[in-house]
């Protein structure tokens, strides 16, 4: 019986056993792996037996689960960040006569590049790590085999709630990073200029910053504010949940897991602020004409 | 064929399916990556050609030393382990090993209770009992509440409804799972050592209630155990695994006074004082 099964499988047509070796080669990739599972994630959401009102509470909890506890550490390094950027920036320009181009620079480091990335850090440090210890625990108690035989598909209960809400709080938290950079950097900022006696040598008022800023921000800006954090989380949350769900029944492989997720997250992270930055390419480059 | 309950037939199961069921990787990737396997080395099955037939509404229990894959079996036919080889028929419908998940079993009513109770740890007992029903919105949260009432106060755990599963002791876990799949009204049900850290009372309730079951509900079951006195208390027969194959099924009193390997491995304390039964 089984060799006539193998048979079958072996009778495709030469296009179909194209497309069958290719999927196969894909999906046996981690990286196939990865948007196979995410792709997935998205298709449980309109599974038949979709119950709106219990989704929304675990995404909703989620949601508030990923952003109330980053968010201590997240403001801390946004407003530490944003001092010591504004600082910088605004110390560096006036010795280079460049001052026309602080809004430029803030905008730059803050908004575009450094926000989205820290915020994605920190979310795969705490959220991801967490995220893969929780799974990966459930997945050696086999509580996950449990859900799965009692009907339940574990993608849909833990992965979609998980992805979803740490997407929305990764966006969320992107736009508290940023302003909460600039907004309480320039107080912290004015605190150091206070207490040193202006110290740092940097002359700065909120009027001129904030102009400066709204100056300097384009469309692409607040599209990529929304954007890059989107992709960001679903790569973080993505990731945790793969390699939570790919542990065998073994517990050392719930640390080995978190950290190979944090890792990997920060990794496929960078790779995509890289692929997404490829748009910003013809604006840096006037930029630079301009200022040389 | 239609009055069964479940068929395997000559199922052959590898160890390396046994680590655990990665729900990361799309089951078919896993398929041809076994096939792929099974041709190219020689794996070292655990279990090698087994037949079972089981009828609708009949109990039958599996027994054997441990370590011989008993539980395998369990979760071979749950849908969590894939065979090499081999058909499984549930209700009369043949499922293709490529098809054959855990999610796709669970559709056709399947209740499987695991052998450590495997509740989810963040929830409390009655959300536990709840949450299946919940997934699959059986009915009205009225309903649902009716529902998980019933089994609790079938399995004696009303009192502990509030409390975390950390909270309870393994019996007590033990008995919340048995609540939770016979919530889900299963028709057939496979339980994995249900009485093992069961104190004698409670053992007693529980014996019952699996009578009650299959009278009223016409549930087939499945048990796995080392209790062997189950089978005779139930008047269910028993099948032995042995020699990676499943024995024919005989009633507890056949093997106890039959004179082959098995009955003198199970039965050797049992026989010793015999005149007792």
């Amino acid at each position: 019986m089984e060799e006539k099964r193998l048979k079958n499988w072996q009778k495709m047509t030469p296009v179909g056993r194209i497309f069958h070796s290719l999927g196969i080669f894909i999906l046996k990739r981690k990286m196939g792996q990865l948007f196979a599972l995410f792709f997935r994630t998205i298709a449980s959401l309109f599974a038949s037996n979709h119950n709106f009102r219990n989704d929304s509470r675990n995404i909703i909890l989620q949601t508030f689960f990923t952003g109330i506890e980053i968010f201590p550490p997240l403001f801390t390094v946004a407003t530490l960040f944003g001092t010591v950027t504004i600082i910088e920036v605004i110390s560096l320009t006036g010795k280079m006569g460049m001052s026309d181009f602080v809004g430029n620079l803030m905008v730059v480091a803050l908004i575009r590049e450094l926000g989205p990335i820290l915020t994605a850090f920190l979310i795969a440090g705490r959220t991801g790590s967490s995220l893969t210890t929780y799974i990966g625990g459930m997945v050696i108690n086999s509580e996950v085999d449990a859900l799965a035989t009692m009907g339940i598909n574990p993608i849909r209960y833990l992965v979609m709630p998980s992805v979803i809400g740490g997407t929305i709080a990764t966006i969320i938290m992107n736009i508290i990073f940023s302003s909460s950079a600039i907004g309480a950097g320039f107080l912290v900022t004015k605190g150091i200029i206070f207490i040193t006696g202006n110290a740092p040598n940097v002359q700065i008022t909120w009027s001129y910053l904030s102009a400066e800023i709204l100056k300097a921000l384009t469309l692409p800006d607040f599209v990529f504010a929304i954007v890059k954090p989107l992709v960001f989380g679903i790569i973080i949350t993505t990731n945790a949940c793969y390699q939570a769900l790919n542990i065998q029944r073994d517990i050392r492989q719930v640390p080995k897991a978190t950290s190979r997720s944090v890792i990997t997250s920060f990794l496929y992270v960078v790779l995509a602020d890289v692929v997404l930055s490829a748009f910003y390419l013809i604006s840096y480059m006037q930029n630079l004409s301009m200022m040389i | 064929m239609l009055d069964e309950a479940l068929r395997l037939e000559d199922v052959y199961l590898s160890t390396s399916e046994l680590s655990g069921t990665p729900f990361s990787v799309p089951r078919a990737v896993n398929y041809f990556e076994n096939i792929k396997a099974s041709q190219n080395n020689e794996d070292r099955p655990l279990i090698a050609g087994a037949n079972l037939t089981l009828k609708l509404g009949e109990t039958i229990c599996i027994g054997g030393p441990s370590g011989k894959g008993k539980s395998a079996i369990l979760r071979l036919i749950a849908g969590l382990a894939r065979p090499l080889k081999g058909h499984i028929y549930y209700f009369g419908e043949y499922i293709p090993a490529e098809r054959l998940t855990a999610l796709e079993v669970a559709k056709r009513q399947v209740g499987y209770v695991l052998q450590n109770a495997a509740l989810i740890s963040n929830l409390r007992v009655i959300d536990n009992i709840a949450l299946p029903l919940r997934y699959h919105r059986v009915g009205t949260e009225a309903e649902i509440q009716k529902k998980v009432n019933m089994a609790m106060d079938l399995m004696r755990v009303r009192n502990f409804a509030t409390m975390f599963p950390h909270q309870l002791s393994v019996g007590m876990q033990k008995r919340v799972a048995i609540a939770r799949s016979w919530a889900m009204d299963p028709k057939l049900l496979l339980m994995d050592e249900p009485t093992a850290g069961l104190d004698n009372y409670n053992r007693r309730n529980l014996l019952p209630l699996i009578d009650n079951m299959r009278t009223m509900f016409k549930t087939s079951i499945i048990i796995v155990t080392h209790d062997l006195m189950i089978a005779k208390e139930l008047d269910c027969n028993l099948v032995f695994l042995n020699d990676k194959k499943l024995t024919e099924p005989h009633s507890f009193d056949y093997w106890l006074h039959s004179d082959n390997e098995i009955s003198k491995d199970q039965f050797r304390d049992l026989q010793a004082n015999s005149n007792y039964f």
